[in-house]
């Protein structure tokens, strides 16, 4: 062996690793004893500040102030907090880049090349470039928002307004508005790029009348094909089938992030009144790996539809019969 | 019974059989992600992902249904 000496485990020596241990045990048993289940069971007086309040939970954020005749929630505060942070993030970052890389560029780079990889293989090459930048910035202000939404001081720093105390941050993704504009966002990305592809032929998948009146017109020059009105008729009941799942689409974009943001919320105050102090790390790393997921799911969605708009449905029979 | 324990027991109701489908759903994704790494187990990246994304939206259904027992219990 060359390598240093090991010492202890986790780098700390025998008795400060038993001594970390007893603190962490304390503090769960503590913590369930004060919490709501240890109270109804054993009835032990604890001082006050240890007894969590039931968490008052609402779903609708509450207006803080008003700027302008423009009412301010405290989630629209910490959207914008994410914005500035991931701008001013990127600003510094990227002011003085180097061909070799010091850490927190490398770090960066690591991620944005990771998702520029998820990218190419969902929408090939040449795609991949344009639908990097919006599918990027909806991964990181989604990302972003869940993480900035775990440290401490959202949720617990609260401010008086009309009579009574609110929260001054909450994660913005856990009003119902932030996804629902996030999710217009990429529904107009995918239709912008759908029609930017194949002109007037995308709104043919959505309103596919041509073959039905095209055959309707042959009964005219005598030819009476009744097949092909049927299909014609299918073709537009088809049609309108897809045009209604775009728009559910849009509702599912929505509630997906909206529920497991505000579900995460929910699970932590829940956890932190049950079982003070004792679960709640386990669900902010619980939360940490669903605000990444949601991300994920919510850039690669509109990835995925978005490389769907592109390909015409003519283009894929194409390749089907060419291979 | 009492407009309360209607209540009460919708709560439950919804959350416990919202959660029914979702949960076989992702027991079926798991056996096949599962069952695709035994195959081939250089693939464990990509199955990952894929199953990750393929079980958020198994999940997504049961969300659902827990915002439907959030807004009983909490708002009406």
């Amino acid at each position: 062996m060359t390598g240093p000496k090991k010492r202890g485990c986790l780098g700390c020596s025998f008795p400060v690793l038993v001594i970390v241990g007893i603190i962490a045990i304390a503090i769960v048993v503590i913590g369930f004893l004060a919490g709501p289940i240890g109270q109804a069971m054993f009835h032990i007086n604890f001082p006050s500040w240890l007894v969590v309040p039931k968490p008052e939970i609402n779903l609708a954020a509450p207006h803080l102030f008003t700027v302008f005749g423009l009412p301010i929630t405290n989630t629209m505060i910490a959207g914008w907090i994410t914005v500035i942070i991931l701008v001013l993030g990127s600003w510094l970052i990227t002011r003085r880049m180097k061909l070799v890389p010091n850490r927190v560029q490398a770090v960066f780079e690591f991620l944005l090349g990771w998702i520029y990889d998820l990218c190419i293989s969902v929408a090939g090459e040449k795609n991949a470039r344009k639908f990097f930048p919006v599918v990027c910035t909806i991964f990181l202000f989604v990302a972003f928002n869940a993480w900035l939404s775990l440290i401490p001081g959202y949720g617990s720093i609260l401010i008086t307004t009309n009579g009574a105390a609110h929260e001054l941050l909450r994660g913005a993704n856990t009003d119902l508005n932030t996804p629902l504009a996030l999710a217009i966002v990429s529904f107009f990305f995918v239709t912008y790029f759908g029609i930017k592809a194949l002109g007037v032929g995308w709104l043919k998948q959505y309103f596919n009348i041509g073959p039905l009146f095209r055959s309707i017109g042959d009964i005219f020059k005598g030819k009476f094909r009744f097949m092909e009105i049927f299909s014609g008729a299918i073709n537009i009941f088809v049609g309108g089938l897809e045009f209604i799942s775009m728009l559910i689409r849009l509702i599912s974009f929505t509630f997906r992030l909206f529920g497991n943001m505000t579900a995460g919320e929910i699970l932590v105050l829940i956890g932190a009144f049950l079982l003070p102090m004792a679960v709640s790390w386990l669900v902010y790393g619980f939360e940490f790996l669903v605000g990444l997921v949601q991300a994920l799911v919510f850039g690669m969605l509109t990835l995925v539809f978005a490389s769907m708009a592109v390909t015409s449905h003519e283009e894929e029979a194409h390749e089907v019969e060419s291979h | 019974m009492a407009a309360e324990t209607m209540k009460m027991l919708a709560i439950g109701l919804v959350l416990g059989l919202g959660a029914l489908g979702p949960g076989i759903g992702i027991g079926i994704i798991g056996y096949g992600a599962m069952q695709g790494l035994a195959r081939n187990p250089e693939a464990r990246g990509p199955i990952f992902t894929n199953m990750i994304f393929a079980v958020a939206m198994a999940e997504a259904i049961a969300i659902y249904a827990l915002i439907v027992a959030i807004m009983l219990g909490f708002v009406f």
